[in-house]
């Protein structure tokens, strides 16, 4: 079928279409159903050193020195032309003589209009060489951010072991019990964000998200070797998980550490076996934190309730993350609920008046379990 | 013996080991000193920093510690390296350790060196079984 260059056509909308395409600033070509290129841009001839006079009427394959004959564009342009098949993206390196390989996004269509007896191809061509270069470049120096952020990690780590450390001598060293337990205290406080860091260090994915479980575990564990003596058998259980940023973790990290230390040093007064079960669960935007002990349980006198630093620490860090705190009863031992609610979602209400009283039993989530009862979602510590 | 670029921190864990009853050899923080300090007194087992004093490496150290028969405990904050040693360590701990933690898993390396596996392995330990193998008692 022979094309019909825009300057030899009076049909007013063929030439209408010519001058269109000949003056896209992106890369255009016209084709027929034989692949012949109709009109070319300017752009395109700039771009791809053809000449914008000898272009029209010669296959689309023969342009330059052959570089388009590309056997795969080849198949894809003969089954658009025939109604098969439509290009949406199509990468392919061009490669010309002595010049650089460029990398092209190859858009094609058959265009849909009055006269179907002549079938015509639009193809638009993209040059990403310099787009994908500034990419992997990119991702080069994000890589590159990543490698230096987890060594600052490893250091902020490393750094806060030392002060642990002190910590420990200095409360080795005192005299007084009292400043003994601050001096602990404050040493599971740092190795808690330690912990977080070293955690964070190891992470391929930075920021993006620190497992709960994994890192709750671990600060169970450390708690555990020192806290927990020959005389207590008390084992630490951590239920649910999830993926949350450093920043809320670190938070969630001290706030479990408070209370696990609280719970540890209070709800167990006479030695024996015991349980403590941290436990995390979310649902979209909404967490529970909830440590739950089955000790001798909340003192009767509301005056002798906890109001030391732990108790401090832990409000504070709820309200910086909009939490509420709620302790409360269990059957047996006490529970302590942290909880961030920022969207009510349908059913959930139902759930939560049907918990108010707080007190009768293990609430109906899923993955906490009964007190005393063990199962293979669990990550223990104990001594 | 404990081998630690970072004092306060070996200061701590030595404080907490001979609060247990051991007996801990003089701190030391590069190779050249650590293996002197081994070959004079033979410690029962040695805990390597792998990142050490001058750009010392704990690996090369622990190498050497086991040609002189010194079972090496390897003490990292990046776990992979610690692991790409198990042919020359026998464990190895994430930093950061707690130290108490840290006594645990001494009690725990001795007791299985002497043959004893009554004692509960501390979760942050790593146990490396075939270079322990070679220095438990038969």
């Amino acid at each position: 079928m022979a094309t019909r260059p825009p300057n030899d056509t009076e049909d007013p909308a063929l030439s209408l279409a010519m001058a269109v395409i000949m003056s896209s600033p992106t890369p255009l070509l016209l084709l027929d159903g034989e692949l012949r290129v109709a009109g070319a841009s300017l752009s395109f001839c700039e771009t791809f050193g053809v000449d914008v006079a000898t272009a029209s009427g010669h296959h689309v394959f023969e342009l330059g020195t052959g570089e388009w004959d590309v056997t795969q564009l080849r198949a894809l342009l003969t089954a658009i032309a025939g109604g098969t098949a439509q290009i949406v993206a199509f990468e392919m390196e061009l490669k010309r003589p002595d010049c650089e390989t460029r990398c092209l996004i190859i858009n094609a269509r058959r265009l849909v209009y009055q006269d179907l007896g002549q079938p015509w191809l639009l193809v638009a061509v993209a040059d990403v060489t310099d787009a994908r270069a500034s990419e992997r470049a990119k991702n080069e120096i994000i890589d590159q951010l990543g490698v230096l952020l987890r060594e600052v990690r490893h250091r902020v780590a490393n750094s806060l072991q030392i002060v642990s450390a002190v910590l420990l001598q200095n409360a080795r060293r005192t005299t007084s019990p009292e400043t003994r337990d601050y001096l602990r205290d404050a040493h599971h406080r740092v190795m808690a964000v330690a912990q977080l860091e070293r955690q964070l260090s190891e992470s391929q994915t930075g920021d993006e998200g620190v497992e709960l479980r994994a890192y709750f575990t671990n600060l169970c564990n450390n708690i555990a070797a020192s806290l927990i003596g020959e005389e207590k058998a008390v084992t630490l259980v951590v239920t649910g998980g999830g993926l949350v940023t450093s920043r809320v973790s670190v938070s969630l990290g001290l706030i479990v550490t408070e209370l696990v230390i609280n719970a540890l040093k209070h709800a167990f007064p006479n030695g024996g076996a015991g349980r403590i079960e941290i436990g995390y669960n979310s649902h979209g935007p909404n967490w529970t934190l909830s440590v739950r002990d089955d000790g001798i349980g909340l003192p009767d006198d509301p005056v002798m309730s906890r109001t030391g630093l732990g108790t401090g620490i832990v409000q504070a860090l709820a309200k910086q993350l909009q939490a509420t705190v709620e302790t409360a009863p269990a059957v047996p031992g006490t529970v302590v609920r942290v909880e961030h609610v920022r969207v009510a979602l349908v059913g959930e209400n139902e759930d939560r008046n049907s918990s108010a009283t707080l007190s009768e039993g293990p609430r109906s989530e899923p993955t906490h379990d009964e007190p005393g009862r063990s199962n293979a979602n669990e990550h223990v510590a104990r001594r | 013996m404990i081998v630690e670029d970072e004092v306060l921190v070996a200061m701590a864990l030595r404080d907490e080991l001979e609060a247990a009853s051991y007996h801990v050899l003089d701190l030391t923080d590069r190779h050249e000193q650590a293996v002197a300090v081994a070959q004079e007194s033979t410690p029962d087992l040695a805990l390597v920093n792998i990142q050490l004093r001058g750009r010392d490496d704990g690996i090369e150290l622990a190498k050497h510690l086991k040609a002189l028969s010194i079972p090496v405990v390897l003490i990292s904050g990046q776990v992979s390296r610690a692991r790409s040693a198990q042919t020359v360590a026998i464990g190895s701990m994430p930093k950061p350790y707690s130290a108490v933690e840290m006594v645990e898993a001494v009690t725990y390396l001795l007791a299985r060196i002497d043959g004893d596996e009554s004692p509960p392995r501390p979760s942050g330990l790593e146990v490396f079984e075939a270079a322990l193998g070679d220095h438990a008692l038969s």
